[in-house]
């Protein structure tokens, strides 16, 4: 029974602190705008097949590049389908696959970085070369390499984008990890004879946790734009699934003459993306973190 | 007397300066290739990497297709052939030399063409060019060719853009020279760059109106767009109908429709299940809706095509209509063995701008005959090294060519390029009928029999004939409006 109790307060605590860090980051005019941008964008996306007016398949010589008019609000494309349709969905495809790509980059980069920092030596050195060579390939011929090799699917795509964005943070959650092993608890720990997994669990994820959270919300807006990008270079998702980037692609040489195809993907994808960097930044300050060295002030 | 003399002098000889002038070639001439073949682009226009754009500029054909596609002189003034068309003999052009100096004569001919049949080289024009058995070299200026068989347009298959005229011996260095008859020298070859061809002043047509022409290698479609409306390219000969509004409202371009014989298509293995089964062949091809396609890829300006390759204005062309029809698509493909349809996936590449668009329009076309079409874009470089004819289900095109060309080299069972692996003992003979028969109609008859055969059993959807939309900077002049090979290139002025 009191065990029950003690389980209930810290839920209440984390309930708290979690919405005191949401209080503190809405209290600044960014954070606010940044997160309205985001939970606007997130609303839209789960919403959006319900209040889609048009099936984002239907082809139609009849209606091609049709003007924004009060039957289609943005206008149709050059195969005659709904702009308004594909950018409410196409939000939907590319916040899918970054939400889930950056929770893989922050899962295995934050633990690998956390477990290079604690164990130090050869296995640290040995990891840290590797993640630095990657780090030196530009991940977007790598990404094209997978996809050739793949197929551009959603299954491929994830974990892909997620491997190639949790490279940076194996780096600062090492970082972070650095600064937390030299504390007197973590000697504590050692001399109580905790494994290392106890003690990355229980005592170094509580203390470098916020550091990696804003990184990784940092790379979901980074990933966002490498993955519009994909889809831009026609090695995103495949088509007819809507998406920003491989919109932008279709239109770009529409854009003197039918402007209203490529607009609305291209606002889609900016204010999202400038929704999670402003959103990232409140976050950061809310938790008092300097970004500038990804680590606790 | 002494002044007027003076006076006259002077202005005769400012006469001939200025007319010299105005006729020496100036400017440079910008255009594009799309680097489809990779590192396999060369110079040698009977392989499969042939650099068309620099070739059709540099070496010279026997015969070409006048504005009309008629055969015409070129090398050779004149032609004639015996009573039954089996001895064919042409007379060669005097006083004519490569760029390297050495004469063009009899001998050059022969080795130029018995090299295109050569197996070893493996050319994709072998195949039609197999009916040639015998070059005889009857004089320095006349040539003698002993066909297989009886063939009355034997003329036509000449002007095919990849028979030129290489000096004798040069096989193999020509991939990398260049060297023709033709109205550029090649001075430069840099196919992932810019290849350089200079101004061949000594041109039998007279000197070209250029001095230069650059050949730009820009992989993307759209690239290649921004290139035109930057200047960087003075003319791109594949823009997508969809976007002429942006250069017919801009007076520093001009656009030109051409309707051509160039085809579009979804290539379907025939060796490969499960179209392998002639009845899914024609399901996918009847699910089809081929005039939304003109209308949605082409904005209208194309030909409907009922999977024939042949030429809309080709005398020997199956006119015929083939609207959609999913009801039958559905009924073959249960006879076929697959009551659920079928699921498929096709590659296309951004190197041809309208393959996207036509794949995403044909996904949702034939997905009411139950064919799930999945779309994976693919890397427009080496497209034809690594997807054409390689996997189950690609994308293709083709430039126009004389109805028994095209038919030889796209469907025979021998042909090199063969894409869809096509293989029927009834096409070959209704072809071989037809190159033997004197009689015009009951060889239109053979060529259109072996048309009908690829509509009932073809593995390659070919929904239309595209019309060109050519668009030029204003400042290029006296560009004929007829497809690439046709054109004379030695008229093209850039002010």
């Amino acid at each position: 029974m009191e065990t029950n109790l003690i389980t209930e307060d810290k839920q209440k605590n984390k309930l708290e602190k979690a919405f005191e860090i949401l209080k503190t980051m809405a209290s600044k005019p960014s954070g606010l705008i940044g997160l309205s941008i985001v939970l606007f964008h997130v609303v839209l996306a789960l919403l959006s097949p319900y209040i889609a007016p048009y099936d984002y398949k239907a082809i139609s010589p009849n209606t091609m590049l049709l003007a924004p008019s009060a039957e289609h609000w943005f206008g149709t494309d050059s195969l005659g389908r709904d702009v308004f349709t594909r950018t409410i969905l196409g939000g939907r495809t590319a916040l899918t696959v970054t939400f889930f790509g950056s929770l893989i980059a922050l899962l295995w980069g934050g633990l690998l970085g956390i477990f290079c920092g604690l164990v130090g030596g050869k296995i640290d050195d040995v990891v840290m070369r590797v993640v630095d060579a990657f780090l030196s390939i530009p991940w977007i011929l790598a990404m094209l390499l997978i996809v050739s090799l793949l197929g551009t699917s959603t299954e491929v795509l994830i974990p892909a984008l997620g491997f190639f964005y949790g490279k940076g943070i194996v780096r600062v959650a090492r970082a972070a990890t650095h600064d937390v092993i030299a504390k007197d608890f973590i000697v504590s720990a050692r001399a109580r004879g905790h494994s290392n997994m106890s003690i990355i669990w229980n005592e170094i994820i509580p203390n470098v946790r916020d550091a990696i959270l804003v990184e990784g919300a940092m790379r979901w807006s980074w990933m966002l734009l490498g993955f519009s990008s994909l889809s831009f270079l026609g090695f995103g998702v495949s088509p007819p699934t809507p998406d920003w980037g491989l919109m932008i692609s279709n239109a770009r040489g529409l854009m003197s003459f039918a402007y209203w195809s490529v607009i609305a993907p291209i606002v889609g994808l900016s204010s999202l993306i400038i929704g999670i960097n402003l959103t990232a930044d409140a976050f950061a300050k809310a938790l008092g973190i300097d970004r500038s060295t990804k680590a606790p002030v | 007397m002494k002044y007027i003399l003076k006076v006259f002098s002077v202005t005769f000889m400012s006469l001939i300066l200025s007319f010299s002038i105005a006729n020496a070639s100036s400017g440079v001439f910008k255009v594009s290739h799309d680097l489809g073949f990779g590192k396999d682009t060369n110079l040698d226009a009977i392989t499969k990497g042939r650099l068309f754009q620099v070739v059709i500029k540099t070496q010279n054909r026997l015969v070409r297709p006048d504005m009309n596609g008629v055969p015409s002189p070129s090398l050779s003034t004149d032609w004639s052939a015996n009573s039954d068309a089996t001895e064919w003999t042409f007379n060669l052009r005097k006083g004519i030399y490569f760029h390297d100096g050495s004469a063009f004569d009899a001998p050059d001919v022969k080795y130029s063409l018995m090299r295109a049949k050569d197996p070893d080289i493996g050319s994709p024009v072998r195949k039609s060019l197999n009916v040639v058995e015998e070059i005889e070299v009857v004089d320095q200026h006349t040539v003698k060719m002993k066909l297989s068989t009886s063939f009355a347009d034997f003329p036509l298959l000449l002007t095919d853009y990849r028979l030129r005229m290489i000096p004798e011996g040069s096989g193999d260095t020509i991939g990398q020279t260049g060297v023709g008859t033709g109205p550029f020298i090649v001075d430069k070859f840099d196919p992932e760059g810019t290849t350089i061809l200079k101004a061949n002043p000594d041109y039998w047509e007279g000197a070209p109106g250029v001095a230069e022409v650059h050949v730009i290698a820009i992989p993307d479609a759209q690239a290649r767009i921004q290139a035109l409306l930057t200047g960087q390219i003075d003319m791109n000969r594949y823009v997508p109908f969809n976007q002429k509004k942006i250069f017919d409202s801009n007076s520093k371009f001009k656009t030109t429709v051409i309707p051509t014989g160039n085809w579009r298509g979804v290539v379907m293995r025939t060796d490969t299940a499960p179209f392998d089964n002639p009845k899914v062949r024609k399901a996918f091809r009847l699910a089809v809706d081929r005039q939304e396609l003109v209308d949605l890829v082409m904005g209208g300006a194309a030909t409907v095509s009922c999977d024939t390759p042949v030429m809309p204005s080709d005398q020997y062309r199956l006119q015929m209509d083939c609207p959609q029809n999913i009801s039958k698509a559905k009924n073959l493909l249960r006879e076929a063995g697959f009551p659920n349809g079928i699921e498929l996936t096709v590659y296309p590449a951004t190197l041809e701008p309208t393959w996207p668009t036509i794949a995403e329009v044909v996904q949702q076309q034939v997905a009411k005959a139950g064919i799930k079409v999945n779309i994976e874009m693919v890397p427009s470089k080496g497209y034809w090294n690594e997807v054409w004819m390689k996997k189950p289900v690609s994308m293709t095109r083709w430039n126009q060519r004389p109805a028994d060309t095209i038919l030889h080299e796209a469907y025979h069972s021998g042909a090199k390029w063969n894409e869809s692996y096509f293989k029927n003992a009834d096409f070959d003979k209704n072809l071989a009928d037809a190159r033997s028969e004197l009689d015009f109609n009951k060889r239109k008859k053979a060529y259109q029999n072996a048309q009908m055969t690829l509509w009932e059993q073809s593995g390659t959807m070919i929904p239309y004939h595209v019309s060109r939309l050519v668009v030029t900077s204003s400042k290029v002049k006296n560009l004929d409006a007829v497809d690439h090979f046709s054109i004379q290139w030695h008229k093209v002025k850039v002010d």
